[in-house]
């Protein structure tokens, strides 16, 4: 393929100003504008209801307006309402997925969503106090120049739309509290939020979904270096084999280290490589050490980096997405055989220096692939024999622990989170809801149609008063 | 050639496995048949869509997948994808039920009805179109 080939590229016209993207579903949003024509996913659902904010809160804001430390009240609707759609555009497919036969992961989602809530207000404010706003953005732009770092997209959004978007709305489901209650901790949750994603992307947006599903974040000189290890191979080849097993086998570990969820995996770009091919730079966290059950995973890496080199003339490639979970997702859907170039590099702890991160030829990924395996092996039978009750408990670590865990250890406050506000310890409020979340079909279909029809969201009212709290700020 | 079952296609591939058509109800079957060392004899066929029911057969190269809910941006979808393994998901009968799945909603009979007709089944799958994925009879 030529350079000339790929600059004509369907996809590029999805950066074009007037361009609405493409549908990757038949599905649409209605959420809380009733009445109103219903939004679709992609560029275009991000057009249409950015048009309908109150606020220029999800525009492109200044470093003083981040610094400031409260939201209007349109803006925290604002960033409610547009949450919500983002939410329903990254997940709406995936909830058609049922059950897991293996892992209870409705229940334990709805319930780490409500402990977030519940929770993250006194961490975040504990944290904001000690480093202060700069200092919450400084953690969000140490992503800028790292791999293997979970201060990544899906962990970012997740402080928002994770713990403020979909703990208020599996509350206000349960009837557990009123829309106008717990204003000063969605403002302090949503400010975390804020500070942590305008620091990694530097450009004033803080969604990829605000950007047309870019997530470009790291800095020239640092994707320079990380493009010298990349390795071009043809498609079809060996080379291309092997890494494709490899990203597959990695991915797979990763999601189920996470619990089945999509925190094991981070992307970030597409970077348009001179050549006119496009990079996904792709961490796949296969060794949570935090976690008790990952020591089946002793014998791997706290990460695997991949470089995928992606070139769009082989598949005629007409859209391509990173969206705010970290996830790549294309028209034409399968994008594995345009892969044509690859490198793998391994960090072996979470703070390991980026000097120390080292490369690891294709030829020698069999016995990473071993590992892997094996350790997968191994993680299927642990898990096959845990209770409902611990895979819940582990499901609920696996979110509540896992989504903010990246920020404290990056502000040095994990300890002392865990010391001083029990950080491992879940509200009494959220285990007695362990007993009640499964009747009356609450947990099946109650709050997914909550969460994903938008109806759950409910805005803050004209009277909601900003002051309004219901902690006990011990 | 007969079409058992249709549902969607996770991504567009010109592979056509083929095998008998194995239900995996519970964890003990996925531990069973990768015992076995048979896992490339079968076609798997799972109730959900989800990841960790399936990941050790995946990882160790299951040949085609069916689910009988899920799309392709579940967990699993995306993983079949990224082994490049053929999968076909929220299948429905195309003879013989009207029966759909809707998530939240479906009783246990449907997925019943899918077991009982495919099961023990030789079958191919056709994930050559777009959008839509069949498991065929084979002949």
């Amino acid at each position: 393929m030529t350079l000339t080939d790929r600059s004509q590229a369907a996809y590029l016209k999805r950066y074009e100003p007037d361009d609405d993207g493409l549908r990757f579903q038949p599905l649409l949003y209605q959420g809380n504008y009733h009445g109103m024509e219903p939004i679709p996913d992609g560029i275009l659902g991000d057009k249409i209801i950015r048009s309908r904010m109150k606020s220029k809160v999800l525009e492109k804001v200044s470093h003083a307006e981040v610094l400031n430390d409260q939201f209007t009240l349109d803006e925290l609707n604002d960033l409610n309402n547009y949450l919500a759609w983002n939410i329903w555009d990254v997940l709406v497919m995936r909830a058609t997925e049922g059950v897991s036969g293996m892992i209870p992961r409705q229940e334990y989602e709805i319930l780490s969503f409500m402990n977030e809530f519940y929770r993250y207000p006194e961490f975040m404010r504990m944290v904001t106090d000690s480093v202060g706003a700069q200092g919450i953005i400084d953690i969000g732009a140490s992503a800028r120049r790292e791999i293997g770092t979970k201060i990544n997209c899906v962990h970012d959004w997740c402080l928002g739309a994770v713990a403020f978007g979909m703990g208020r709305c599996g509350l206000l489901a349960g009837e557990w509290i009123k829309p106008d209650e717990y204003v000063e901790e969605s403002n302090i949750i949503l400010k975390f939020m804020q500070r942590v994603l305008w620091g990694k992307r530097q450009d004033g947006l803080i969604l990829n979904s605000q950007d047309r599903y870019r997530c470009q974040i790291h800095e020239d000189d640092f994707l320079a270096d990380l493009r010298t290890q990349i390795v071009d191979f043809e498609p079809g080849s060996d080379e291309q084999h092997i890494f494709e097993q490899f990203n597959a086998t990695a991915e797979l570990l990763a999601f189920f280290d996470h619990y089945d969820c999509r925190l094991g995996l981070g992307d970030t770009g597409p970077y348009p490589l001179p050549d006119g091919r496009l990079l996904i730079v792709r961490d796949l966290f296969v060794n949570e050490e935090v976690f008790h059950w990952s020591d089946v995973c002793e014998e791997l890496p706290h990460c695997y980096t991949l470089l995928v080199v992606v070139d769009p003339a082989v598949v005629g490639l007409e859209e391509i997405r990173v969206n705010d979970i970290s996830t790549t997702f294309t028209l034409p859907k399968n994008y594995v055989p345009a892969i044509t170039g690859g490198a793998v590099l391994v960090r072996e702890k979470w703070d390991t220096p980026m000097a120390e991160v080292y490369p690891v030829k294709l030829h020698d990924l069999e016995p990473h692939m071993d590992r892997l395996r094996e350790a997968t092996f191994k993680m299927y039978k642990k898990t096959a024999a845990m209770s409902r009750h611990t895979l819940c408990l582990n499901g609920i670590y696996s979110y509540y622990i896992e989504m903010i865990l990246p920020h404290l250890r990056r502000a040095g406050m994990y300890d002392e989170v865990c010391a001083k506000k029990d950080f491992w310890e879940i509200d009494q409020r959220v285990m007695n809801y362990y007993y009640e979340i499964t009747k009356r079909n609450f947990v099946q279909v109650t709050v997914p149609q909550k969460i994903f029809s938008g109806a759950g969201y409910l805005p803050f009212s004209d009277e909601a008063d900003l002051r309004a709290s219901k902690y006990f700020w011990g | 050639m007969t079409v058992l079952a249709e549902g969607y296609n996770v991504f567009d591939t010109g592979k056509q496995p083929s095998g008998t058509m194995k239900y995996l109800g519970a964890p003990k079957d996925v531990i069973a048949l990768i015992q076995s060392g048979k896992l490339k004899e079968h076609i798997l066929l799972v109730r959900g869509g989800t990841t960790t029911f399936l990941a050790p057969a995946l990882s160790m190269g299951a040949i085609g997948v069916v689910t009988m809910s899920g799309a392709p941006e579940s967990h699993l979808g995306i993983l079949s994808r990224e082994f490049q393994t053929p999968c076909v998901m929220t299948v429905h009968l195309v003879e013989g039920s009207d029966s759909r799945y809707v998530p939240g909603e479906t009783p246990d009979s449907h997925f019943d009805e899918i077991v009982a007709a495919l099961d023990g089944k030789k079958v191919k799958l056709d994930c050559s179109d777009h959008d839509k994925g069949r498991v065929l009879l084979a002949e």
